[in-house]
């Protein structure tokens, strides 16, 4: 057993504090041994992420003698949690990949270093202008996206035409993919798809798709209690009708792929992002086939390329110069990027993008494709998050969990979520 | 200790100078001193300190980034009156802790008990249920029982085999609970190993003296027994609930950080990291920790009151 957990909470929670008091706790000394300037990069992501993007800072390190860059990664869990103790002490890496989720926060809590100052360096010209955007807080460029993903219904193909059941098309509204949910249901005894209740992203996209949005300018809520108790209430049936997983399946769902229905053989489809879906196919097979995210009624589309993940220059580095020219190697350098594949997902840079797609193999050609099939058809992604929404869109899952296990209705949920998201995102 | 008591009488008295004789004994003092300074200072940096910080941040809004600033009571008036599910966690804990202590305390008695009368390979059973003592507050043993009671893992399967379907059991709320206490109640040796020490510390006279009045093997554990062995069940009691309270890798592990399913598992300590380092709230978090000392505090008291009329000192009779 832990030998005291009060005092290790008190003195985690205390020791960080004086490391934001006391300056004296700085990193490891900046120049190595060697007399290089050295450079710390940081970034969540799995083995094969690694290899590539080691390869492709061994290039940098080539061609810039004078810079050692010393890497390290994490799982995502872990590596939230690790960047924002480091960043708490004042100690951020100077190189760090950042999540949508965290820019707000970590950019209003001057953890993040204004990137307009080094526009000389880092070349920003051929990124989408509003892909762009998405990394500017207060008017200011604090990160550079550097891959977008958007979300979308993965599905195995086999055992859907199996059923008879009309397969997904482009512009399907939730009211058809409901009913195609009931039909699969019906057809083959197990649930057609994941309940997403407990996911904010698809609460996200059902309210976009009546020209609602998860969060106002000023980073208050864009919803009212009644948009979610209907959110909860058409999902909460759809459960009860046995037309989406169970509550016991819902709740096991802790971002891993493996640990989804339909990788489980328990479903027929799922959501989710569409990076990750590739995990998938070791599973399901050649079958999986990805659809786009239902519509509004209207044919008004929720779905949006986001940004799959951010890079940003701690506001504390010693060497913005070096970091900046690390960042602009890493987007914009060709041989980089052919190195880097798309291991972050579709490149962000125009031309690059266009070198890198055609030699795409695999899964991350279906990526590619999908991705292409609704280029145009997408309104613009909505600003970056608020602070708050890093711990809510937990806190929207285990709402649901209340619901979904019949211990509240949906609109005592739905007042829950909305007190506590208030109090969340109070300045 | 009073002042007529004979060794402290002495103590002061070996400790006082003679006249004229300062200088040797301010030297004893400084080496003292000198001797003490690495725990003096670790207490004071480590843990006086941050928790003086911690108690100051308790009345803070602070979110790790921007300097805390002073809100007064707000956070415990939220955390009393605003937030429902504060309150789900509190009652996960109590739950946890009325099920998990008594049934770990009784099955560390038990096999103390069983292990007492045993003849020969005492100390391998001893080694061998102490164990999961040291094993069990491990990350990996904790996502091995997830696994072991999860849907399709070897809890639901041997069940089914019986024609018992469950489904698993850490994602069902009231269940999962259950599950989290096993894994404490598993790991018995340590409460074991104090019990046996305590057993053996009872004289055999007492138990010849019952048998030859006529006793049973039952009574003589209710009379003789329990009465004597209830310090060290005391002692086990207090420190195995302070433990209790503040159990947090197993429900982490087991509900995947998450305290589900439905907030069954979201221990106070779970739900506290999850407002400290997952919400960047570590003012709140701060007044949850200082709630919780105040009520292992408060808990430990009643303890020890009520100790009083069930804790029997075999020297209480010689004073």
């Amino acid at each position: 057993m832990p030998a005291n957990r009060t005092t290790m909470s008190c003195v985690s929670a205390t020791v960080l504090a004086l490391c934001a008091v006391l300056t004296g706790c700085g990193g490891p000394s900046d120049t190595g041994g060697s007399g290089k300037t050295v450079l710390r990069y940081t970034w969540w992501g799995n083995p094969d992420r690694a290899a590539r993007t080691e390869q492709a800072v061994a290039l940098f390190e080539e061609r810039h003698p004078g810079i050692e860059v010393q890497t390290s990664f994490a799982g995502y869990e872990a590596y939230k949690q690790k960047l924002a103790t480091q960043a708490a002490g004042g100690d951020a890496p100077d190189v760090m990949q950042l999540d949508y989720r965290q820019i707000d926060q970590y950019a209003s809590g001057g953890v993040l270093l204004d990137l307009g100052t080094r526009r000389q360096t880092l070349r920003t010209g051929e990124i989408d202008t509003g892909l762009l955007a998405t990394g500017v807080v207060d008017g200011k460029q604090y990160a550079i996206p550097q891959g977008r993903g958007t979300e979308t219904v993965a599905y195995d193909a086999g055992q859907w035409k199996a059923a008879a059941v009309d397969l997904p098309r482009a512009g399907w509204t939730w009211d058809d993919w409901a009913a195609a949910m009931r039909a699969l249901a019906k057809r083959t005894g197990k649930p057609g798809s994941v309940d997403p209740g407990q996911s904010e992203d698809c609460f996200e996209a059902w309210l976009r798709g009546q020209g609602k949005s998860l969060y106002t300018e000023d980073g208050g809520l864009g919803f009212t209690v009644g948009d979610l108790t209907r959110w909860w209430t058409f999902t909460d049936g759809l459960r009860r009708e046995g037309a989406v997983s169970p509550a016991e399946e819902t709740t096991q769902l802790d971002g891993s792929v493996e640990n989804t229905p339909l990788a489980r053989g328990r479903a027929i489809a799922d959501f989710n992002w569409d990076a990750p879906t590739s995990a998938l196919t070791a599973i399901v097979g050649e079958a999986l086939t990805l659809a786009p995210l239902p519509s509004g009624a209207d044919g008004t589309p929720g779905q949006y390329f986001k940004p799959s993940m951010f890079v940003g220059i701690a506001a504390t580095t010693e060497h913005p110069e070096e970091s900046a020219e690390l960042i602009d190697f890493l987007i914009n350098d060709k041989e980089a990027a052919k190195i880097l594949g798309a291991s972050r997902s579709i490149p962000v840079n125009e031309s690059i993008r266009k070198e890198v797609v055609p030699g795409l193999k695999d899964f991350d050609r279906t990526i590619a494709d999908y991705q292409a099939s609704v280029e145009g058809t997408l309104e613009p992604p909505p600003q970056a998050p608020p602070a708050g929404d890093n711990a809510l869109q937990t806190t929207f899952a285990r709402d649901y969990d209340q619901v979904s296990f019949e211990r509240m209705t949906p609109r005592e949920a739905a007042e829950n979520y909305i007190i506590e998201a208030e109090a969340e995102l109070r300045p | 200790m009073t002042t007529t008591d004979i060794p402290a009488a002495g103590v002061r008295a070996a400790r006082r100078p003679a006249p004229g004789d300062k200088r040797p004994r301010r030297r004893r003092e400084g080496a003292a001193w000198v001797f003490l300074s690495p725990w003096v200072l670790g207490a004071a940096v480590l843990t006086l300190l941050p928790m003086a910080v911690s108690l100051y941040l308790s009345f803070t809004d602070y979110d790790m980034f921007n300097p805390p600033h002073w809100v007064g009571l707000r956070n415990y008036v939220q955390m009393f009156t605003e937030d429902p599910r504060y309150w789900r966690s509190v009652g996960a804990t109590l739950g946890y802790v009325v099920i998990a202590v008594p049934l770990q305390l009784a099955l560390a008695l038990l096999i103390a008990l069983a292990l007492k009368s045993m003849k020969r390979g005492k100390a391998f059973y001893r080694s061998a249920f102490y164990a999961p003592s040291l094993l069990g507050a491990s990350m990996s043993v904790a996502l091995v029982w997830r696994a072991v009671f999860n849907d399709g893992g070897t809890v639901d399967n041997l069940l089914s085999a019986v024609g018992i379907h469950t489904g698993g059991w850490v994602n069902r709320p009231g269940w999962a609970l259950l599950a989290v206490a096993l894994l404490t109640v598993w790991q018995f040796g340590a409460p074991m190993v104090i019990f046996l020490a305590g057993l053996q510390q009872i004289p055999a006279e007492l138990y010849e003296a019952a048998a030859v009045d006529g006793a049973s093997r039952w009574r003589q554990f209710v009379s003789v027994t329990l009465p004597m062995l209830s310090p060290v069940l005391f002692f086990n009691l207090v420190l195995q609930t302070i433990q209790a309270f503040q159990v947090f890798t197993p429900a982490f592990a087991v509900s995947a950080g998450k305290g589900g399913p439905a907030d069954s598992t979201l221990f106070y300590t779970l739900y506290l990291y999850d407002r400290g380092f997952v919400a960047s709230h570590m003012g709140y978090a701060s007044a949850m920790a200082w709630t919780l000392l105040l009520v292992i505090g408060a808990v430990t008291a009643v303890l020890f009151r009520t100790s009083r009329t069930w804790v029997f000192y075999a020297d209480e009779g010689d004073r």
